[in-house]
């Protein structure tokens, strides 16, 4: 009771009030309702909370896994292709050398990671259980738009609170081939051609250097694959292994999976038997 | 669309342009490795920026850090030196190099370079190895097994902990420093790239480059 | 520029307004290597003991696990440092030389309050940015002497003291068993105690126990007295065989001598008259 008087906590006023508070389980928001994330109580747009994220001697502190990436997408006329590294980094220090960047959805869609690792693939994980309970209620498949305004609305709730995520839902549905870009800050856009993440400048200029319409499939996957690999090279924060995959209009397959050491001396090799 | 290279801005000095440096001894030889990447921030400009420089048949410098800054001091070490081999006509020794270099970055100790250096090679008569590794204010540490220095000398001290061992062969020092150097920085974004090792020995100095991961 | 580098003396302060300009920028100036430290110094019935741990911290990593915090200033003085590592290095030899050569010049053994004078008069002038804070001890023909000295120049003449992170440990053994006129043996003990406090208590101290006793007869380093950390015997074995390593290129450059000439020099005394 004093400690309670010390934190200025108000006695319950009935018998009923203090039962119905002690079978609320805190910390269950989430649970019932995966869009709920236990929020701040500060009262949103006056502060970013982002900002808290500081320890007491004024550094940053790193809660973000996975900042540096590179991750693209291209539509062409054999599909899409999606292409990611491998690499996950907090501060300088590589954590993980094998990440998967491209989170599978489900048969017919497939999301890229970029940002906060965890804001992604728990988002993405709360998309592929909306996407499935669209296609029960509706007895056919989400569109690639749908699903990616899904992401893009849930994700609004939460602007201004720090979440992190530059994401690309690529996809088939009845329109064709389809891809959008999906971030933190609310956007989304659809698009021929998309790369997210600290070495995106390298992968976009590889790929609109090689770009076109009507590249054959293994064009485009090596395309998607050199973009990456040559990213990673230039780029500290990308590296790994470079994942290609392919959507056609029977769901994504997964072209490769290569290390970035091995395509670099393959690429070397290729390069001095050339000339 | 959200800037992450934001996060990455906040940092070191040192670790600016990246790279790393370690030098072991072994039985009768001493080994001095770096990384060849050079850097600014995430984006890697070249990556045959050898940060080890000869200064005498048997003596080696490694200048990790701020890369403006391993170039000045390098060219005013050299000048030093050779100021000091013409005046007293004889090589300079590990040692005095050492205190050479710690006068150099001593003298500038409230406006420092920002290079760690490393110093490997053998006495010039005696032959008896010698490692040794300063601050950046000029602060020497001369350790019996191995010294490191700059982005992943974490790492580094890790790796060369547990494979360092007492008088090694050429050979035996050569895969130990390499082993440990490539592994230490394959888990460092800012350095790697390559590397170059130097085995130096009584009677031949050994150069090799190392095979590495280009990402 | 350069031709003239050698005329310069004292501190250069060219690169000041530049790594300013970064601090303001948000890059915050690298961290230089500490000494942590436990320090210390009693006086006991025929002479002095200092005693310092072997640990150099950069951060939060140990950068050193055997550096000598003890260091010469005269046959019959040496000094305990802790606080910025190069800071110590530097003052300390700065002040053997210095001390030398007021030894030549007075042609006799130079007593421990000149010493003291001299660090005080030099730190003082610097403000307390030479971050030195010293044990001084020594043994002349007043007697024996320790002395504290702080980074900004005010110093004690105390029977026992200790400095660095780890100061209160040590100081709470020797409040508890110093007494006046102890012998070798026990002074010896009580100052090994005392930096085994500092070793086990302070995270900024550790490794081993360096003692230096001094006497009338001259100084004697115990480096290392006490091992008080001992590393554990590694189990495995990590041997990379020969090939493990990919070489994209080699050469070997072999170190030929052309010619020798062994020029035979008789050890010559320094002129000090």
């Amino acid at each position: 009771m004093a400690l309670e008087a010390l934190h200025g906590i108000t006695r319950y006023h009935s018998k009923n009030e203090m039962l119905r508070d002690e079978m609320m389980i805190p910390d269950m928001e989430n649970l019932s309702n995966q869009c709920q994330l236990a929020i701040p109580s500060i009262p949103k747009g006056e502060v970013n909370v982002g900002e808290y994220l500081v320890d007491e001697t004024g550094r940053k502190i790193k809660l973000n896994y996975a900042h540096g990436t590179t991750t693209l997408g291209f539509k062409f006329d054999g599909g899409v292709i999606m292409a990611v590294d491998s690499r996950a980094t907090s501060g300088q220090y590589i954590g993980s050398g094998n990440v998967k960047k491209i989170i599978e959805i489900n048969p017919y869609l497939l999301g890229t990671m970029a940002g906060g690792a965890a804001d992604c693939t728990y988002w993405e994980r709360v998309l592929a259980k909306q996407c499935r309970i669209y296609e029960l209620r509706n007895r056919e498949r989400i569109s690639v738009a749908a699903a990616s305004k899904l992401l893009a609305n849930m994700v609004y709730q939460y602007k201004g609170y720090g979440l992190s995520m530059g994401v690309m839902i690529a996809g088939w549905d009845k329109k064709g081939p389809g891809l959008y870009y999906v971030d933190n800050d609310g956007n989304r856009m659809p698009g021929n051609a998309f790369s997210v993440g600290s070495g995106s400048i390298y992968a976009y200029g590889v790929l609109d250097s090689g770009y076109s319409k009507d590249l054959s499939d293994a064009e485009a996957q090596e395309l998607g694959r050199r973009a990456i690999y040559h990213a990673t090279h230039r780029d500290a924060y990308s590296g790994g292994i470079v994942r290609v995959y392919h959507i056609k209009e029977d769901g994504w397959i997964k072209i490769s999976e290569e290390d970035c050491k091995d395509l670099h001396y393959k690429y070397a090799d290729e390069k001095s038997a050339f000339s | 669309m959200p800037d992450f290279s934001e996060i990455f801005s906040l940092q070191s000095i040192l670790n600016y342009n990246g790279g790393c440096v370690v030098a072991m001894r072994g039985k009768n030889c001493v080994a001095i490795a770096c990384d060849l990447r050079f850097g600014v921030q995430a984006q890697t400009i070249s990556t045959d920026f050898e940060r080890v420089f000869e200064v005498g048949p048997h003596l080696y410098i490694g200048l990790p850090g701020l890369a403006t800054d391993t170039q000045t001091v390098f060219q005013r070490l050299q000048f030093r030196i050779k100021m000091y081999e013409m005046r007293e006509g004889r090589r300079v020794k590990p040692r005095t190099l050492m205190a050479m270099v710690q006068n150099l970055l001593y003298e500038r100790r409230f406006g420092p370079y920002f290079v760690e250096p490393v110093i490997a090679g053998l006495h010039p008569t005696t032959k008896e190895p010698y490692i040794c590794a300063l601050d950046l204010i000029g602060c020497e540490c001369e350790p019996e097994d191995f010294v490191v220095s700059g982005t992943c000398s974490e790492s580094l001290y890790g790796m060369c902990e547990t494979t360092w061992r007492e008088d090694m062969e050429p050979d035996d020092l050569f895969e130990c420093i390499s082993q440990s150097l490539v592994n230490a920085f394959d888990r460092d974004a800012l350095s790697g790239w390559g590397a170059v090792v130097h085995v130096i020995e009584q009677d031949k100095v050994t150069t090799r480059y190392l095979k590495c991961r280009q990402d | 520029m350069d031709s003239l580098e050698d005329i310069h003396t004292g501190f250069q302060f060219s690169n000041f307004a530049r790594n300013e300009t970064l601090v303001a920028k948000g890059f915050p100036m690298p961290k230089s290597r500490k000494t942590g430290t436990t320090i210390a110094g009693v006086v006991f019935k025929d002479g002095v003991v200092l005693g310092a741990d072997t640990r150099a911290t950069e951060g939060d990593i140990i950068a050193d696990k055997n550096c000598s915090k003890i260091h010469y200033l005269q046959p019959n003085m040496y000094c305990c440092g802790a606080g910025t590592a190069a800071d110590l290095v530097m003052t300390t030899q700065l002040m053997a030389s210095q001390l030398e050569l007021h030894r030549l010049n007075t042609g006799r053994q130079v007593p421990v309050v000149a010493a003291n004078r001299m660090l005080k008069q030099m730190l003082f002038r610097y403000q307390g940015y030479i971050g030195a804070a010293l044990v001084l001890g020594g043994v002349d023909k007043h007697g024996s002497h320790i002395y504290s000295i702080h980074p900004h120049g005010s110093t004690d003449r105390l029977p026992y003291t200790t400095m660095g992170s780890g100061s209160l440990a040590a100081m709470s053994v020797f409040e508890v068993h110093w007494k006046p006129d102890l012998e070798l043996e026990e002074a010896k003990q009580l100052v090994r105690d005392a930096i085994a406090g500092g070793i086990f208590n302070d995270l900024g101290s550790g490794s081993n126990v360096d003692l230096c006793i001094i006497t009338k007869d001259g100084a004697t380093m115990l480096r290392p007295y006490d091992v008080a950390n001992v590393k554990g015997q590694r189990q495995g074995k990590y041997i990379y065989k020969t090939g493990t390593t990919d070489i994209l290129s080699t050469s070997v450059r072999p170190i030929q001598i052309v010619s020798e000439t062994v020029r035979k020099v008789g050890e010559e005394e320094m002129e000090t008259a």
